[in-house]
């Protein structure tokens, strides 16, 4: 894409009021600083895409348009007006709605109903004839045939976020939020969304839209501004601004602080993949692991690498393609079935599904090799279990009163090293860890890493899921990009950068060298 | 917070032995020999089935899961001995069917909670009502009896010193049950599984299997017990043991089982249970009928929810008017406690 | 079949097979039964299904919010025993204050549950299983154990089961089974025209949504125990007509047949869909099949309970299992036909931006 093509109808940044505007605003979580003096300004008949990496503070900033947090510093602007928007319900009355990814539908209530069972102002009786023929209309102007009177549960995710847009119209929305609404459509679905954009637009919504597909983001955004690290980088008019140097304001984090990798020896190849799919999640997904390797998956939300580490854990199994171990095909159709190939998987949500969190670290960590803390009569051998809680707890060095202590009392660093622990003590051949730094602190961070180093000079195959490019980058030996379920690219470490790899997964094709990969077969031939 | 639970368990077990032991006082004071061996022993012994059953329960509401079916499979075993002697079935071998009843039942509501996944509450609401009718299939209207004097002799003589054979049965399997839940790694399951199923299964626990054990031991440990109230009452009639499961999930819970599943111990239950028995015995000694007994332990069953939902709410309320803006380090990917749902 | 699956919503095949299954079962009990298809044989079951259909209203919008009462036997008795004691005392009662004071009293009884579900966050089954025993004991000890009996009501209490309104041949139309059908309409129409009847569905469709869409949810959930109370107390008077003679232990184990009634009417025990037409359907099933299946030459009447429960077993494992399917089908019905129409007018491709 060049700056030759036609440039959108721009709105006049300047001369119309912003409808809102945000202005040096921060927020802080504990330690972490999400935003950091963050200004942006929306103006009536604009799509403003809102561009940055995982963690570079969109969600916050969009949670604080939306009302759900408050900024700790800086100020809401609407209409010119200082305002406080407190709750959600303050939003919806100043026009502000916010469509996600997951569409928050009732599936039992039909299409009509759920646009309108917002609104409290009209009588005391639904008038249903008339209800839906105002839903009708409000579909009609979005030019989307839907039966109104179906339910909502039939609906397709796309359909489902046409229902949400319908619902934020019909409430007389100006300023209309959309997070990555189309992560999950297909082309032709997108294409609709699109549409119904540009009518708002031309209605005069003032349209903030965030999304990781490049090529959309230059199609329809009138303006653009990109965050890095919770700062704001820069706004500008879509014609100043081009696919690589967006993505290179994105990626510009330092990378110093990383902890490098020391070489491994390479053993034989332990685990591949060949065209593994999970049908309507992702598909034709090939790659090898060696012993004494590390293989990054990078990409963004959405790009269903998480899926990929399930199936091979066979908590949510592949329905198409193989898994070889030792060159040996295998059936993994439950963890159970994993963990007996010597396959284990650390969750990205340590909380809610890699901890019980009520129960104590030795627990914690002897939970999926329990039989072997089991004498003849089924008892525990507790000795036995606070033995190796506390080998895992000099080694990993997780800081705590003592292993009784309960799982929820520990830092977000500290957990993740006991979730590390209990999957190192199942002693698995493959691990593979989906996010293992997400939320720990920064010398947490540097252990974690430290860990994996020494895992693979122990000669363990390794598969790092991370959201974070740097990560990614100095801790793989190969690095395999994921695009809304597809494969998309692999490169070896050492060609890979942060612009290259953050490239691919947002579907940008390489600039140097190949051609665009075509785009996957639809079926993989097993 | 898990500290804070942990506490309040604590406190909640110290709380219910402060409130037994008044109990007891005031009746031993009003009651001379309140405290004697054989008037313990025949407070135990009028309720000894129900309690039998507790444990069996506790281990359901830990893994997170309920059985309102208990009763009814109490009646239908001991239906089931009445009918199999009455057509010339040994004894022994009734026993061994009205068992393996049991163990029937406990696998059909398994199947449907653990393998269909329908919720425990609807299937064994199903249960209640079906196995009951099943009993009834085979006894009708009429009271059954006439079983052998070894039999009832064992529901109703000491057999060990002053001590009959179902207090016996009790103890052991409360040790049993005891050893169980803290002690093994079956037990270790079911707090696993009732506190996070999504971990257990992301740590390739089989949930389904423990869940189907648990609705066997369950029936089975009921069918028991509904053997030995055929042996305790020497007659059996289609209504023998309606309406227990009040009773029997009342003492969980008021031993400090959380009905969310996941915590609780025998302890507790122990405790609730003697508590709940003084209790019933005080309140005949001050010529509170049975009836009305009965409606305190419905006030007691709401309230051992009631309260610690309460208290969390105050404490809760308390804490915000603290005035955080921040929340604390180290929550940064922590979403808000999750309050239960209204209603299950 | 695939034209089919799109003219009827999946939700609807339950109402149409419980017709079906209705139609099927009286036409197998009129043939084995002699003299099944009289007069007395539909004023016996309209009688009955009435008190069921009633309550069966009032659970189910409880049960579209994801909770459950089971205190409404418990409440029938208080209510009828109440009543008929004050009637016995005072004949001259006006009957509109009598009827008021029975879905009054109900309605109390029902607020209790609605507070300690609502806000007190006591699961509804623990709740209400409490308050079965306390509503129970409660009418146990203030009785005395006394009967209520006929010789002491009133004349027009008495004479109102018996009053015919009018007849369709054979079949005299009753004043309680008029009074069931008013109801189911009234609050089918709630469900559907009022704002209220529309939130019950969405918090048990989707309670995350409805809370974050700043719905009043535990007013809706109050109000929903409330109005069951209400009629539940209804069903209380109507049971003291339908009987005359009320025992310490009338409506005992009503709760259980209501809550099959809903279930096998199709209303999710996860809650979020159903009807009041369904939850009727259900009741005139369930009350067909008790009161005839023991009609049946060689049936022990003690048959009923087991069926009753594999009926409610087998209803949520359909909920569960077929309309699952059959959902899925419907849907992937609907892709083809979306898949078909975009190949047929492919014009609209990506970027087409401004």
């Amino acid at each position: 894409m060049t700056l030759a093509e036609a440039t959108p109808p721009a709105a006049d940044p300047v001369s119309p009021t912003p409808v809102i505007e945000i202005r040096g605003v921060r927020k802080r979580f504990g330690s972490t600083q999400a935003l950091d003096g963050v200004a942006i300004a929306l103006v009536p008949g604009e799509v403003h895409a809102l561009l940055g990496e995982n963690g570079a503070g969109k969600s916050t900033l969009i949670r604080i348009m939306t009302g759900v947090e408050q900024p700790d510093e800086g100020q809401i602007l609407v209409d010119g007006r200082e305002t406080r928007i407190a709750s959600a319900l303050d939003a919806q009355r100043l026009g502000i709605a916010a469509i996600y990814q997951e569409p928050m539908t009732f599936p039992d209530l039909t299409v009509a109903e759920n646009i309108f069972i917002s609104h409290r102002d009209r009588g005391r009786l639904v008038d249903r004839a008339g209800m839906r023929r105002d839903a009708e209309a409000v579909l009609e102007r979005l030019g989307v045939q839907l039966d109104v009177s179906q339910p909502a549960r039939g609906l397709t995710l796309a359909e489902q976020q046409t229902v949400e847009i319908a619902k934020a119209l019909s409430l007389d929305v100006r300023i209309l939020i959309m997070d990555e609404p189309t992560a999950s459509l297909s082309a032709h679905e997108a294409a609709r969304l699109f549409r119904i954009v540009e009518t708002l637009r031309r209605d005069g919504v003032a349209v903030l839209f965030i999304s990781h597909r490049m090529e959309e983001v230059f199609d329809i955004a009138n303006r653009i501004t990109i965050l890095r690290d919770g700062k704001w980088i820069l706004t500008a008019p879509r014609a100043e601004v081009t696919t690589a140097s967006a993505i290179r304001h994105m990626v510009g984090r330092r990378m110093d602080d990383f902890f490098r990798r020391t070489p491994a020896e390479l053993g034989e190849v332990v685990l591949q993949a060949r065209g593994l799919g999970r049908e309507g999640i992702f598909s034709d997904i090939s790659f090898s692991v060696r012993a004494g390797e590390v293989v990054g998956f990078a990409g963004l939300v959405g790009a269903r690498r998480t899926d990929v580490g399930l199936a091979l854990f066979g908590v949510e199994p592949a329905t198409s393609g193989e898994i070889l171990l030792d060159g040996a095909p295998v059936t993994i159709r439950s963890a159970q079935d994993a963990l007996r190939l010597g396959i284990a998987y650390t969750t990205e949500n340590r909380r809610e599904l890699g901890l019980v969190l009520p129960q104590s670290i030795a627990a914690n960590i002897s939970l999926p090799s329990l039989r072997r803390y089991l004498n003849a009569l089924g008892l525990l051998r507790v000795s036995a279990e606070r033995a190796t809680a506390v080998a895992f707890k000099e080694r990993l060095r997780i800081r705590a009163a003592s292993v009784d202590a309960s799982a929820a009392s520990l830092s977000g660093g500290n957990q993740q090293k006991v979730v590390l622990s209990k999957w190192l003590n199942v002693a698995p051949r493959v691990l593979v860890l989906d996010e293992p730094t997400r939320g720990i602190d920064v010398g947490a961070k540097a252990e974690v890493h430290q860990i994996i180093d020494t895992l693979v000079h122990q000669g363990m195959a390794i598969i790092l899921i991370s959201s974070d490019l740097p990560e990614v980058l100095a801790m793989s030996d190969r690095i395999l990009v994921m695009r809304e379920g597809r494969q998309t690219a692999v490169f070896d470490a050492a060609e890979a950068t942060q612009e290259i790899v953050l490239g691919a997964a947002m579907g940008q094709p390489r600039e140097a060298g190949q051609p665009p990969q075509p785009d996957p077969r639809p079926e993989p031939d097993a | 917070m898990a500290r804070d639970l942990v506490r309040r368990l604590g406190s909640w077990e110290g709380l219910l032995l402060v409130l037994l032991l008044a109990i007891v006082a005031v009746n031993a004071v009003s009651v001379p020999g309140y405290l004697g061996v054989q008037n313990q022993i025949n407070l135990l012994q009028l309720n000894v089935e129900k309690v039998i059953v507790v444990l069996a329960m506790t281990m359901v509401i830990i893994a997170g899961e309920i059985d309102l079916s208990i009763a009814s499979v109490m009646g239908l075993a001991a239906v089931l001995v009445a009918w199999l002697t009455e057509r010339g079935v040994s004894m022994e071998l009734a026993i061994v069917i009205a068992l393996l009843a049991g163990v029937l039942a406990g696998a059909f509501n398994g199947f449907w909670v653990a393998v269909v996944g329908l919720p425990s509450l609807a299937v064994t609401l199903a249960g209640l009502i079906g196995f009951r009718g099943v009993a009834r299939l085979f006894i009708g209207d009429r009271s059954l009896g006439g079983f052998p004097d070894w039999f009832t002799g064992l529901g109703q003589h000491p057999l060990l010193g002053p001590i009959p054979f179902a207090i016996l049965a009790f103890s052991v399997l409360l040790v049993v049950a005891a050893i169980v839940l803290q002690a093994s790694g079956f037990g270790r399951l079911l707090y696993v599984v009732g506190s996070s199923p999504d971990v257990a299964r992301y740590s390739g626990v089989r949930v389904r299997r423990v869940k189907w054990s648990i609705f066997i031991i369950s029936s089975t440990v009921s069918a028991f017990a509904g053997i030995l109230l055929a042996a305790r009452l020497g007659a059996v009639r289609g209504s023998t043991a309606e309406g227990f499961e009040l009773d029997i999930i009342t003492m969980v819970l008021l031993g400090g089982v959380s009905i969310f599943g996941g915590s609780g111990r025998i302890l507790g239950v122990f405790l609730s249970i003697l508590l709940i028995l003084n209790l019933r015995n005080g309140l005949g000694l001050l010529n509170v009928s049975g009836n009305a007994q009965t409606g305190v332990l419905g006030a007691l069953l709401i309230l051992s929810v009631l309260v610690p939902n309460v208290a969390r709410g105050v404490r809760g309320r308390l804490q915000a008017r603290g005035g955080r803006s921040l929340p604390p380090p180290g929550r940064l990917t922590e979403g808000a406690e999750p309050s239960p749902p209204v209603g299950g | 079949m695939t034209a089919l699956l799109q003219r009827i919503r999946p939700e609807r095949f339950r109402e149409l097979a419980l017709v079906v299954i209705i139609l099927a079962l009286i036409a197998f009990f009129g043939s084995q039964i002699p003299d099944f298809a009289s007069g007395l044989t539909f004023t016996r079951i309209s009688t009955s299904v009435a008190v069921i259909a009633v309550l069966a209203v009032g659970q189910t919008m409880v049960v579209l919010t994801r909770n459950i009462d089971l205190s409404v036997g418990s409440i029938v008795g208080l209510v009828a025993y109440f009543v008929g004691t004050f009637l016995t005392r005072d004949q001259g009662i006006n009957p509109i204050v009598v009827i008021a004071m029975s879905i009054g009293i109900g309605a109390a009884l029902g607020a209790v549950n609605g507070l300690l579900v609502a806000w007190g966050r006591v699961p509804a089954i623990i709740a209400t299983l409490g308050t079965l025993a306390i509503y129970r004991v409660f009418l146990v000890e203030a009785s005395g154990s006394r009967t209520v009996t006929t010789d002491k009501l009133p004349d027009w209490l008495l004479q109102l089961p018996r009053v015919s309104l009018f007849s369709v041949g054979d079949f005299d139309i009753l004043p309680l089974a008029v009074v069931a059908v008013v109801v189911i309409i009234a609050f089918q129409l709630m469900l559907r025209y009022l704002p209220f009847g529309r939130r019950l569905f969405a918090i048990g469709s989707n309670p995350e949504a409805a809370r974050v869409a700043g719905f009043p949810v535990q007013r809706d959930v109050f109000v929903a125990y409330l109005l069951n109370g209400g009629l539940a107390g209804l069903a209380g008077f109507m049971f003291l007509v339908r009987f005359g003679n009320i025992t310490v232990t009338a409506g005992q184990g009503l709760e259980l047949q209501v809550v099959a009634a809903v279930v096998v009417g199709g209303v999710n025990i996860f809650g979020g869909s159903g009807s009041m037409i369904g939850a009727f359907l259900g009741a005139v099933l369930i009350d067909l099949l008790q009161q005839s299946i023991i009609r049946l030459p060689g049936i022990s009447e003690f048959v009923r309970d087991a069926f009753l429960g594999l009926l409610i077993l087998l209803a949520v494992a359909s909920d569960k299992v077929i309309l699952g399917r059959l959902r899925a089908l419907a849907a992937r019905a609907r892709r083809q036909q979306e898949e078909e129409r975009l190949h047929s007018d492919a014009t609209g491709g990506l970027g087409s931006g401004p």
